[in-house]
């Protein structure tokens, strides 16, 4: 997509502007003011601080914390030394959770699954991966992942807010703040929740959150079914000639309401009444795939048709960057293999691999990958050892923050290369480390902003993604 | 600063000002925001690291010294010495201050401040909000006739000086409304209206101010500010998100309120309620407010880490609900603005760590310890002191008893034990030999086959163990606190275990919130004998005091006598007992019956090298003779006192049947407390853990060489040494009447709360980084009257509301619009977008459905009750709030933002509980009248208080009207139309997994198959969404 689309500030301001200056009441510099906000509550979203080669972002949430080992960081060390120890030197002493900490024994497990080179790039993914290796020289998978926290809670809260505390920003709303929508009759930011994952751990209304933002950056959860939108549809009964009636009657309560009480926030309110109406339709329409071809739906896989499922979900957030949302976040649960992980994984990767591959094909086919920022990756990686028993062909893997993998792919990354490196028992990294701020700082640098001028005072002190840490990842930008 | 040569003398030339036509600056207003923004990040007083140059600009001395560089950063007074002013104008990247990478450059007036500061004298004051607040005189004002309180003079005064003047007063109905939803939440019903508009009495208005005061939706209304402060929610909020029983504080809230507990009451019993002297059930029970913070009980978690963070939880959200102070900022280092050092954070966090508490929940959903038992009545609380005062006599009855002779010690051999495992054999399914009541016995293996090894034991063989495997007698439960127990082996201890389990009954284990039942544990290679409600806070447990001996066979006998006393656990090594201590001696409740498990539990480390041969267990209490005769020794041998408890509770019948009534008290006793639920509360215990300043706040980190006495930021207000060093002693600083914030941040949130902003608007920091005070006078003023007044909270909020300023029209004259379009010099009423609660209680009421009840446990939205008992899951909140900006409750919300967004137009007009309050207002509507006009009307002021003005009116007539003839023309066999929005049935759809899916929210049923009720329903829909009914002006 190479023209620019209007941006939807610049669109709303327009508006009002246009609004405003229409009006017989003269209301000016406060009318303005007013509109945009309290200058101390809500600063005016600041936008992109150079051209960045992302305009949009589709973050593919892998929860649970997907094992590296079977999918992008291959360890043949592992396999030679299944089922013997894991040795101290290798751990330093390093925390464990509570749930293998106490074990008496952590035997290596070696991946149950092969690793064959793809691509002109000869990256290395697991068979697992089929799908996803095809699209090999796009992708940048970055091997030297870490994190702070061991358990699912704070490390999904920290990955998705920079921090582990509840209560921060998440990142499509830093987006959302900071950028702003493209469409103005969708959200900014779009999150959905594969129905075809086990929930085997819980996800938070907090990790789509606006945190300290205005409320209007919170993420805006699109559901499978008739009512994609929380609120959307109209209640049974009114119908959409009804409900115009409604708003103009409501036009005119307000603009009375404005003539006599002199104040703009009437006619902000107003406006937001008036997107609620254009979403009615634009939410429907873009929901509706039955225009996508046959090839299309075929290249996501035969689950497509489920609606819900992870295939369907990356469909729609092609669909939905296509009209200008900034920020879509997929989340898929089900990665936290303690034990079977052998079963587990193969049913999590074929739920997910096909799909994933697929948007990045159709990203590209329709030239939009290129300026669409593509991630798909978990909270955390998980251990080089087996978490209980473990057997010639059965494991589990606990938790691990020490080292992890994820893909980027698009929107200005450098594709057909693995970025940093793991130890042969992938317990520690020894090559270009990734902290989980060094990827918002790469992520948000993409979007043409620096992270470390991206902020919001609240309570007294300058907020960013990045709190005050963060470095751009160089290798990954193309 | 970085060392730099300066060509300070070219500045000379650019500040040639005379200083006569300077105006005076003024440090706190004007200089130190400048400095604390730009400057105190590197150059403040964090002096941990970082503190670049050795200059610290927040201080006179500091700012004055010669650095190292040679340099001075202030002279005051001489800008051409002062190397700080070369720095601010200089155009060198390398030179410039401060430097580019903070990204807030000096402007130029900001430049010219601290230039004028200098060139003035570079004096220092110290922080407006840490000096103790003074009354100030009335300033006087051009209409002396305006003022109704002090307040006016002040608000009208500032004013004048930016060239406005007071509104005229707002009209009675208007006004009625605003102070209906300032002081309840709720507007006025349409008869309140006409009572108010027909009483002509002079004093009408505070008449409708006392009483609406007094009315219990004051404290359902004013609590709601006060939950989002102490993260009051329905659920723990983290991984699982179960439910946390909490709404018995929050009831406990809305009664103070109601009953207008004086601040610094509130304030000290939610603090330190405990810690009063004899403290009642409520005032316990008001110490919930520092345990509301989330708690975890994911698998794995470690109890250390979240036990660190809850204490950092009470510590923020106490000093940003009492103090307006960031404190949280000094876990990881000195506070980078405020005077408060690391080590103050850690002191804090000793007064409010100081619990025998375990940082995660119990994966069981009990009521995590310390706990209060919630009685009913003052005679259920009567009859807990007479059933201890009965412990006590039976105590006494019991000791008073004659002394027998241990000539005779009767049989001293044991009882046939219920369970004995010789574990000499083992098959697929266990030991095959193992005899439970004489039968064989079951036996499950915790693990495969292999992992429990046989090994020559001291009869046959016995059981070695791997760590990781045990194994569980399913049919052997030991039945809990007031059942005797005995557990006695050969053990062998092949390490020194720095944690090993040998035996418990806990069950499902997570870690040791979970805990509970008898447990007998290695521990850095001694032996700890325990009976758990739950650990470490209700537990009566003992250890050994000296290490375990190694690589021997040892007959190991461990007892319990059911007394729920550390003294009725007993360890006896080769039949002789072994000196212990008491590691816990307060067990408060039952543990959970499990099955007894040997030599594993899950995610705990088991008798790793440890082996055992010839395991047996009593449903009874060896007597020390019985012990030493069962490893053969001789009795007799044994102290006089060993002797003498055999006899007596072998064969004395007085004794027996003492004892038996002693423990039938302490059965009744715990009975009657168990009969009533327990509440989470503080209680202060010398038990808990040191605290120690963690570095960069990480909780395997502590200094041990920096442990941290309980105390507060002496900077911001110097500790009475002749208080406690406790949560009560830091309730008396905070309500001493010359701590500098306590009064101001009270004073100042009440003042939100009535007029939207904070006379300081970051209500939640009046530390440096705080805004400047619009009013600072008023606000010393009122925090002073405050103090002086008993800290009345409701006599304050009636001086506010009765205040001419108040009083008010909100509408802006042209020079308010051009000078002060956010209001903030108050020369007009205020204007408030009503809060996630009272749009929704609003449209309850008017739909005549609210159910008023005061207090009990969370609803549902569907109960029509009032939102602020809207049951709050922290992970999942209630969406429609969410959307009017109401937080999840996770953590301290000192101020909502309010923002406008098409999610809201959408919740207003397609929420079913929207949905159905249009219906019912509509149904009302059209009972109380018969003229759809004057139904529409009727319905407008339900809403929205006024009467519609004639150009509403006939545009919500006008949409009646239409409607109704759309609606009218559908052939009556389709009474409700289609709904065409909805976008066309997927054919897929019947694809998806039935159930999988999240139910979609109910849906409201067609509106109405009545044409006429149908549009009326529309017309009430819309008034819903207007600004008229969202707004208070």
């Amino acid at each position: 997509m190479s023209h620019p689309l209007p941006s939807y500030d610049g669109l709303m301001q327009h508006t009002r502007r246009h609004f405003l200056g229409a009006s017989a009441l003269g209301l000016g510099a406060m009318a303005m003011r007013g509109i945009m906000g309290d200058a101390h509550a809500a600063p005016l979203p600041k936008g992109t601080h150079f051209p960045g080669k992302a305009k949009r972002v589709i973050y593919l949430f892998q929860a649970g914390g997907p094992s590296q080992f079977e999918t992008l960081d291959p360890k043949p060390l592992l396999r030679e030394r299944h089922m013997q120890p894991l040795p101290d030197s290798v751990r330093q002493g390093q925390r464990l959770t509570g749930m293998s900490g106490y074990q008496a024994t952590l035997p290596l497990a070696g991946s149950f699954t092969n690793f064959k080179k793809y691509g002109k790039s000869g990256i290395e993914y697991s068979d697992l991966l089929s799908h996803t290796g095809e699209m090999a020289d796009d992708l940048c998978v970055i091997r030297s992942m870490h994190t702070e926290a061991i358990n699912h809670d704070p490390a999904i809260t920290f990955f998705c807010s920079g921090n582990q505390v509840a209560g921060r920003p998440s990142m499509g709303a830093w987006a959302s703040y900071g950028l702003g929508s493209m469409n103005e009759n969708l959200p900014a930011f779009i999150v959905m929740v594969s129905q075809d994952a086990s929930k085997d751990q819980p996800l938070y209304s907090r990790l789509w959150g606006s945190g300290f933002l205005p409320s209007e950056h919170q993420g805006v959860q699109f559901k499978a079914g008739k009512e994609p939108v929380l609120y959307l549809t109209n209640p049974e009964g009114v119908s959409p000639h009804a409900r115009r009636g409604m708003l103009d009657t409501l036009g005119k309560l307000n603009a009375d309401q404005r003539a006599t009480e002199l104040d703009p926030e009437v006619d902000a309110r107003l406006a937001q009444a008036e997107m609620a109406y254009r979403m009615q339709t634009s939410v429907p329409e873009v929901a509706d795939f039955s225009k996508e071809s046959a090839a299309t739906l075929a290249m996501y896989g035969e689950s497509v048709k489920t609606p819900g499922s992870f295939a369907a979900n990356c469909l729609q957030a092609r669909r939905l960057i296509e009209k200008g949302v900034r920020f879509v976040q997929l989340f898929h649960q089900g990665w936290d293999q303690h034990g079977g992980l052998p079963g587990g994984i193969s049913r999590q990767c074929k739920q997910t691999d096909q799909a994933s591959a697929a948007l990045i094909k159709d990203l590209k086919q329709r030239g939009l990958l290129e300026d669409t920022l593509v991630i798909s990756g978990g909270e955390f990686g998980r251990t080089a050892y087996s978490q209980g028993k473990i057997t010639k062909d059965n494991y589990g893997r606990d938790h691990h923050p020490r080292c992890f993998s994820l893909w980027m792919a698009g929107g200005g990354v450098k594709g057909g290369q693995a970025y940093g490196q793991t130890d042969e028992f992938g317990y520690n990294i020894v090559k270009d480390q990734v902290h989980v701020h060094d990827l918002h700082a790469t992520m948000q640098h993409l979007l043409g902003v620096d992270h470390e001028r991206q902020t919001f005072k609240f309570q007294g002190r300058y907020y960013r993604l990045t709190d005050i840490a963060g470095t751009v990842v160089k290798g990954v930008v193309a | 600063m970085r060392p730099t040569p300066l060509a300070l003398a070219l500045l000379g030339l650019t500040l040639g000002v005379n200083a006569a036509d300077e105006a005076v600056v003024d440090f706190n207003r004007e200089v130190r925001p400048i400095l604390s923004d730009r400057c105190f990040g590197c150059h403040g007083p964090d002096s941990n690291k970082g503190r670049k140059a050795g200059l610290r600009l927040d201080e006179f001395a500091g700012a004055t010294k010669k650095l190292k560089s040679g340099e001075t950063a202030i002279v005051p007074g001489d800008l051409a010495k002062s190397a700080i002013i070369g720095r601010i104008r200089s155009t060198d990247e390398e030179e410039i201050m401060p430097p580019p990478e903070l990204h807030r450059p000096l402007t130029a007036s900001e430049k010219d401040v601290l230039t004028r500061w200098i060139k003035q004298g570079a004096k220092y004051d110290r922080h407006w909000g840490f000096v103790t607040p003074q009354a100030y005189p009335l300033p006087k004002v051009a209409d002396a006739a305006w003022p109704k309180d002090p307040i006016d003079h002040f608000v009208a005064a500032k004013a004048a000086q930016v060239g406005l003047k007071p509104s005229a007063p707002a009209d009675r109905v208007t006004l009625l409304r605003r102070a209906s939803l300032a002081l309840t939440g709720l507007p006025p019903t349409t008869a309140e209206v006409d009572a108010f508009l027909a009483d002509k009495s002079p004093n009408a208005y505070v008449k409708r101010v006392d009483a609406l005061l007094a009315s219990p939706r004051y404290g359902e209304h004013l609590a709601v500010s006060w939950l989002d402060l102490s993260r009051y929610a329905d659920t723990w909020g983290y991984t699982g998100d179960n439910g946390m029983f909490a709404w018995p504080w929050r009831d406990w809230v809305l009664q103070a309120l109601n009953d207008n507990k004086p601040y610094d009451q509130f304030l000290t019993e939610q603090l330190a309620g405990d810690l009063l002297p004899n403290p009642t059930q409520d005032q316990r029970v008001a110490t919930a407010f520092n345990r509301l913070h989330r708690m975890t009980f994911e698998g794995g978690s470690i109890a250390e880490e979240f036990r660190q963070d809850g204490i950092n939880d009470r510590v923020s959200t106490a000093s940003y609900s009492f103090m307006g102070l960031t404190m949280e900022c000094a876990r990881c280092h000195d506070h980078k603005y405020d005077p408060i050092s690391q080590k103050d954070y850690y002191s804090m966090a000793a007064l409010f760590g100081d619990q025998n508490e375990n940082g995660l929940l119990s994966y069981h959903g009990e009521v995590p310890p310390p706990f209060v038992r919630l009685f009913k009545s003052d005679a259920d609380r009567t009859k807990e002191q007479e059933l201890k005062a009965a412990i006590v006599a039976a105590e006494k009855a019991l000791a008073a008893l004659p002394t027998p002779s241990v000539a005779n010690l009767g049989p001293s051999a044991p009882a046939v034990p219920t369970v004995h495992l010789p574990l000499d054999v083992f098959s697929k399914t266990g030991a095959d030999n193992a005899i439970a009541n004489g039968k064989p016995a079951k036996f499950e293996r915790r693990s495969s086959p292999e992992d429990l090894q046989l090994t020559p034991g001291v009869k046959g063989q016995g059981v070695k163990f791997d760590g990781d495997a045990g194994f569980i007698l399913p049919d052997f439960r030991q039945l809990g606190r007031f059942e005797p127990f005995t557990f006695s082996a050969f053990i062998r201890f092949g390490e020194k275990n720095t944690r090993a389990t040998v035996l418990h009954s806990t069950g499902f284990y997570t870690g040791d919130g979970d805990a509970t039942g008898v447990e007998l544990l290695v521990t850095e290679g001694k032996l700890r004998w325990s009976m758990i409600h739950l650990w470490p806070n209700s537990a009566v447990s003992i250890i050994t005091k000296a290490e375990l001996p190694l690589n021997a066979w040892h007959r190991l006998t461990a007892t319990y006598d059911g007394s729920s006393q550390a003294s009725g656990l007993h360890l006896y090594l080769d039949g002789r007992e072994i000196a212990t201590t008491v590691v816990r001696d307060t067990l408060h409740a039952k543990s959970r019956d499990n099955a007894l498990e040997i030599g594993s539990r899950t995610r705990d480390a088991g008798f790793r090298n440890g082996s055992l041969d010839e395991v047996q267990l009593w449903h009874q209490a060896l007597t020390a003779v019985e012990v030493a005769s069962l490893h053969g020794l001789d009795p007799s041998t044994l102290p006089k006192a060993m002797q003498l408890t055999h006899v007596r509770e072998r064969t004395d019948t007085a004794f027996q049947e003492a004892w038996k009534k002693l423990q039938q008290a302490r059965r009744d006793l715990a009975a009657h407390q168990e009969s009533v639920p327990a509440f989470f509360a503080m209680e202060h215990s010398p038990l808990a853990p040191m605290a120690y300043v963690l570095t960069r706040g990480e909780y395997d980190k502590p200094d041990l060489t920096k442990p941290c006495a309980p105390g507060v930021p002496t900077q911001v207000f110097p500790w009475d040494e002749k208080q406690p060093r406790n949560r009560l002693g830091l309730a008396r600083w905070l309500t001493d009447p010359k701590n500098p914030l306590t009064a101001r941040v009270a004073v100042n949130r009440l003042w939100a709360h009535v007029f939207g902003n904070g006379l300081v608007a970051s209500s939640e920091n009046l530390g440096l980084q705080g805004d400047q005070a619009s009013h600072p006078e008023l606000l010393d003023t009122l925090a002073v009257d405050f103090v002086r007044g008993g800290w009345n909270t409701k006599a304050m909020l009636r001086r506010l509301v009765l205040s001419a300023t108040f009083q008010q029209a909100s509408t802006p004259s042209a020079a308010a619009r051009e000078i002060d379009p956010a209001n903030k010099w108050l020369a007009r009423g205020p204007v408030l977008r009503l809060t996630a609660e009272m749009v929704r209680d609003q449209a309850l009421l008017a739909s005549g459905k609210l159910v008023e009840k005061v207090g009990g446990a969370s609803v549902q939205e569907n109960a029509h009750r009032r939102s602020v008992y809207t049951f709050r899951k922290r992970t999942a909140p209630p969406d429609n709030m969410l959307i009017f900006d109401a937080g999840s409750r996770e953590i301290c919300q000192p101020k909502r933002l309010n923002t406008n967004t098409p999610l809201q137009a959408l919740v207003l007009l397609n929420n079913p509980g929207f949905v159905e309050s249009a219906q019912q207002i509509a149904l009302r509507v059209s009972k109380e009248a018969t003229d759809p006009k004057d139904q529409i009307a009727l319905a407008f002021r339900h809403v929205c208080t006024r009467s519609p003005r004639p150009t509403e009116l006939t545009a919500l007539v006008e949409l009646y009207t239409q409607q109704k003839a759309q609606l009218a023309q559908l052939t009556p066999v389709a009474p409700v139309e289609p709904v065409a929005t909805e976008p066309k049935p997927d054919p897929k759809a019947k694809a998806e997994p039935k159930g999988k899916r999240a139910a979609a929210p109910a849906k409201a049923a067609a509106i109405s198959a009545d044409p006429a009720l149908a549009a009326l329903t529309l017309v009430c829909s819309t008034i819903l969404a207007s600004d008229a009914a969202v707004t208070s002006r």
